[in-house]
């Protein structure tokens, strides 16, 4: 998490004048996860790179939806015991017989 | 294994000793693979495992409508999807909340960032923390099914944006709308938490 905003820290503690445009934000908003999922156009991450680098908000809105998709992606899920493997196994072909 | 009910060498008896040879390749091969995927959308180990033993039955039973035109694990998440989304309807009769993007536009200063120790941390140190990651599954846990199913899928499992279309039967552009929605749900409730750097147990 550190690597996807490190770069963007430096900017986003209000140093900047903040020039909200409401409409502009939402629209922005709309497009986050194709932005963050590289799958806008060069020409449309420009124009979302360029608003973003004047609006701390949105700034921090990407940071902290990066990080939500991060810790998602990285959560562990528990493992089947091989005794519960098994012990499933005899009765899913049970009941597929019985049935 | 339990021998078939019938053990007369008949042309049904062959047949289930051929469908349990493959059951149990596709058992192998895939149940760990099905229950991760179980556990992320119940959210608990008893109707993961319930979850599990159903979508393998329904392949056991299925493997004639197979055609292989997917691959395997496409063809058993679906099975998955559609097992999850009956048991749920079984349980509650509410009709799924949509989410519109408009609920999410923060409306104070702290909404904008999470409200969780996540900087300077990589996602596997963050996720050390117990509260954090009870915070993130409470989070996933409260999307409504379709939402989750398009979250686990495609955030937890990592399958595409298109396999996830011919999972829930979507076009691609109704999956990554309702992904962002659900990235946005998470996202908010992570923002409102206030955890502090103390849970830091594993479990």
């Amino acid at each position: 998490m550190a690597k996807r905003t490190g770069s963007t820290e430096k900017h986003s503690r209000g140093v900047r004048p903040h020039r909200h445009e409401p409409g502009r934000c939402l629209n922005i908003l709309r497009t986050l996860s194709a932005y963050i999922d590289d799958e806008l156009s060069q020409d449309i991450c420009r124009q979302i790179r360029k608003h973003i680098g004047a609006c701390p908000h949105c700034e921090e809105f990407v940071a902290s939806l990066r990080q939500t998709v991060s810790l998602c992606r990285h959560r562990p899920a528990p493992i089947l015991s091989s005794a519960d493997r098994l012990r499933m196994r005899e009765e899913i072909l049970c009941s597929a017989r019985m049935r | 294994m339990r021998a078939p009910a019938s053990t007369k060498p008949d042309k049904r008896s062959s047949s289930l000793a051929r469908t349990a040879g493959n059951f149990d390749r596709l058992y192998r091969d895939h149940v760990d693979l099905i229950y991760r995927f179980a556990n992320r959308l119940c959210g608990e180990t008893e109707a993961a495992k319930d979850l599990v033993q159903e979508t393998f039955l329904n392949a056991y039973r299925g493997f004639d409508k197979f055609r292989g035109e997917a691959q395997v694990s496409t063809w058993l998440y679906a099975i998955a999807s559609r097992a999850c989304m009956r048991m749920r309807r079984k349980r509650k009769g509410a009709p799924e909340r949509e989410l519109s993007l408009d609920e999410f536009v923060p409306t104070s200063e702290g909404e904008f960032r999470l409200q969780i120790p996540v900087e300077g941390l990589s996602p596997e140190e963050a996720l050390e923390n117990k509260e954090l990651r009870q915070a993130l599954d409470l989070a996933i846990n409260k999307l409504p099914g379709k939402y989750k199913m398009v979250l686990v899928l495609r955030d937890m499992e990592g399958v595409s944006a298109k396999e996830v279309g011919t999972i829930m039967g979507l076009n691609e552009r109704a999956v990554k709308s309702r992904l962002h929605r659900a990235r946005l749900f998470v996202r908010r409730e992570l923002s409102a938490k206030g955890l502090t750097h103390n849970g830091d147990s594993l479990g």
